[in-house]
């Protein structure tokens, strides 16, 4: 693990206190009994086929005053924040590029994840969201509008409850909207844990760390982006060990899923627009005022200076 | 990718071709180029194959080391995937050019690898929750012909088929220390069980369809490519005389991945993952005859080393 020098670290061979913990010692069928009870509910209320975006989603956008466009989205214990900025020359090139470049990055908060602290260092996690997200973002983005620039995506995930890339691909979707940036299309993205025979659509981080290294025939995490109006899968990225009729299956309701997102996607988007008319409208109304107010005082000088 | 400048009109020569499943080269659309596979070519390293597919030369070493275990996994070994892009293949890798491309390589290795049933970890394990073997897969591009997702996966996979593990002789349990005696004698080691590890198959698109094993004009003509790692058939890595009678073991996916700045139609990426399962179960069988091949000469002595020098 690469250290950053210039920081305080933490002792090298410090683990987390949760091995020394009795839910670290519960067996693998005991963690699985653990995630849904008889009634087939999860650990947090929700259906098997139930997504946060429905019922525990809040997005919004101007979050962060200084950058170009913004977004936060919270999948209720998932929170992340996405910062679009203006285009700028692209560091480091030598050759003129006709298409525009985007330039996405991934960080975590230390404080983010459940298992470990994460280190300022970007490690290979987050390197492998940065692409996976670029890879999303970039049949969306129009970069015939702005070759030979590049426009920083930056996203900041501040906990980390599970569907982190797509609440990730969500939030830069709003961002690049609310910055301005031209796009094809809105776009949505969901993920899917499959364990065994039962699919966990938008899971959180256990379901996720249960999924992954489970030992059932048919195990793994999916995550898919759409570009719904197109019908376009933008990113497909799957881990674990799956047949391909499971394959299938995920997908046929991951784009259910992620089309089902868009109206959301769009009542944020209306919501921003109106928004800015109505402070439009005000800051004219108050502009209006103080030329008022600024013209009754010239007049009252200018007559004093023609009374004198 | 690598420096090459096509004009218009060769890419459309190109297109056009793929779609009357005729390629520049005379293949099909699901045809691989021809092959030279060769394994401990690198004395030092634990395993090692160099893989020769057309203009594509990739090198892969693996080292072993003894490492402790992490705590939630205890009876479990480490696999680790480095990727060197190196300068020779093209200028462009120079210092830290390569670099993306060599992140992006490994990280898809290492999710490919991440399942159980992909590569069993248990069977590095010494000590339960003390000692465990690591293995480092050292990934050297030597040049960069196309397709380098494929040949890397196979030469991967060749060169675990040939990595040697030495043999425990002793264990010594020093109140929670553990000290290890391994064996002196160099012909003691045993072989990992590499049947199911997965081959990438990279199913490009050009036009409308797809085709399996672009060459790097072909790269070059195409917006996006599909990635399916699946696993493999222990069946065609045993040597025994019974193994013809075990059953065929069920294809899985073990990770699929999208590159490039395109997208795909929900149909095409279904049609592209039947496509590469096709293929990959063929490429799976041929690499475990050649390799099976390859270590019956080797234990007869009748295998003459080429190395590099062919």
């Amino acid at each position: 693990m690469p250290l950053d020098f210039r920081r305080f670290n933490g002792p090298e061979d410090s683990v987390s206190y949760k091995i020394y913990t009795k839910d670290y010692l519960k067996t693998y069928d005991e963690q699985l009994k653990d995630l849904y009870d008889e009634n087939g509910k999860r650990k947090d209320g929700r259906e098997l086929n139930e997504a946060r975006s429905m019922c525990m989603f809040f997005a919004r956008t101007d979050m962060v005053s200084q950058a170009k466009g913004s977004a936060y989205v919270e999948l209720r214990k998932t929170k992340v924040v996405c910062s679009v900025f203006d285009p700028r020359e692209i560091p480091h090139q030598n050759e003129f590029r006709q298409l525009g470049q985007l330039y996405c990055e991934v960080k975590f908060a230390p404080f983010s994840c459940p298992r470990k602290r994460r280190p300022y260092v970007p490690d290979v996690e987050e390197k492998a969201l940065s692409v996976a997200l670029r890879q999303a973002l970039e049949p969306a983005v129009c970069r015939h509008f702005f070759p030979n620039y590049q426009i920083d995506v930056l996203i900041y995930i501040l906990e980390h409850d599970g569907s982190c890339l797509a609440a990730a691909i969500n939030a830069a979707g709003l961002a690049l909207a609310n910055a301005a940036v031209p796009m094809f299309d809105i776009i949505t993205s969901c993920s899917v844990a499959v364990i065994g025979n039962k699919m966990f659509i938008d899971p959180t981080e256990i379901e996720e760390h249960i999924a992954k290294n489970s030992t059932e025939v048919n195990h793994g995490i999916i995550t898919m982006s759409v570009l719904s109006q197109l019908k376009q899968i933008s990113d497909f990225t799957q881990i674990g060990s799956m047949d391909v009729e499971c394959v299938t299956k995920v997908m046929e309701v991951l784009l259910k899923e992620c089309e089902i997102i868009v109206p959301n996607i769009q009542r944020i988007l209306v919501v921003d627009v109106v928004k800015n008319f109505e402070l439009k409208k005000h800051l004219e109304a108050e502009t209006k005022k103080r030329e008022e107010i600024l013209k009754k005082k010239m007049d009252e000088w200018r007559s004093l200076l023609n009374g004198q | 990718m690598a420096g090459l400048l096509l004009s218009s009109t060769e890419k459309v020569f190109i297109v056009h071709g793929v779609q009357e499943d005729f390629r520049s080269d005379g293949r099909s659309n699901i045809d691989y180029r021809p092959m030279e596979l060769e394994t401990d070519v690198v004395s030092h390293a634990s395993g090692s194959a160099r893989l020769r597919l057309a203009n594509t030369d990739i090198l892969v070493g693996i080292k072993t080391e003894i490492d402790t275990p992490k705590p939630d996994k205890p009876d479990m070994g480490k696999i680790e995937f480095f990727v060197d892009c190196s300068a020779n293949a093209t200028p462009e890798f120079e210092g830290r050019g390569g670099e993306n491309l060599a992140s992006s390589i490994s990280n898809t290795m290492q999710r490919a690898y991440h399942s159980s049933q992909a590569f069993d970890l248990k069977q590095l394990c010494i000590v339960e929750g003390k000692q465990c073997w690591k293995l480092y897969v050292d990934i050297l591009i030597l040049e960069c012909g196309g397709n380098l997702f494929d040949a890397v996966s196979l030469a991967t996979k060749a060169a675990l088929f040939n990595t040697r593990i030495p043999l425990v002789k002793a264990l010594l349990m020093d109140g929670g220390n553990v000290d290890l005696q391994l064996s002196d004698d160099p012909y003691d080691f045993k072989f990992l069980d590499v049947g199911s590890a997965p081959l990438l198959v990279t199913l490009c698109k050009i036009g409308e369809k797809c085709v399996v094993d672009p060459s790097a004009e072909e790269e070059s003509c195409s917006v996006i490519s599909l990635i399916v790692g699946i696993t493999g058939n222990s069946k065609s890595y045993c040597a025994d005389k019974g193994a013809s009678n075990l059953s065929d073991v069920d294809i899985k996916c073990s990770t699929i991945s999208m590159n490039g700045p395109g997208s795909l139609a929900p149909k095409t990426l279904k049609n592209a993952i039947h496509q590469g399962i096709i293929a990959a179960k063929v490429l799976d069988d041929s690499l475990g005859q050649a390799l099976l091949r390859e270590r019956r000469e080797n234990i007869n002595s009748m295998k003459s080393s080429y190395g590099f020098l062919k």
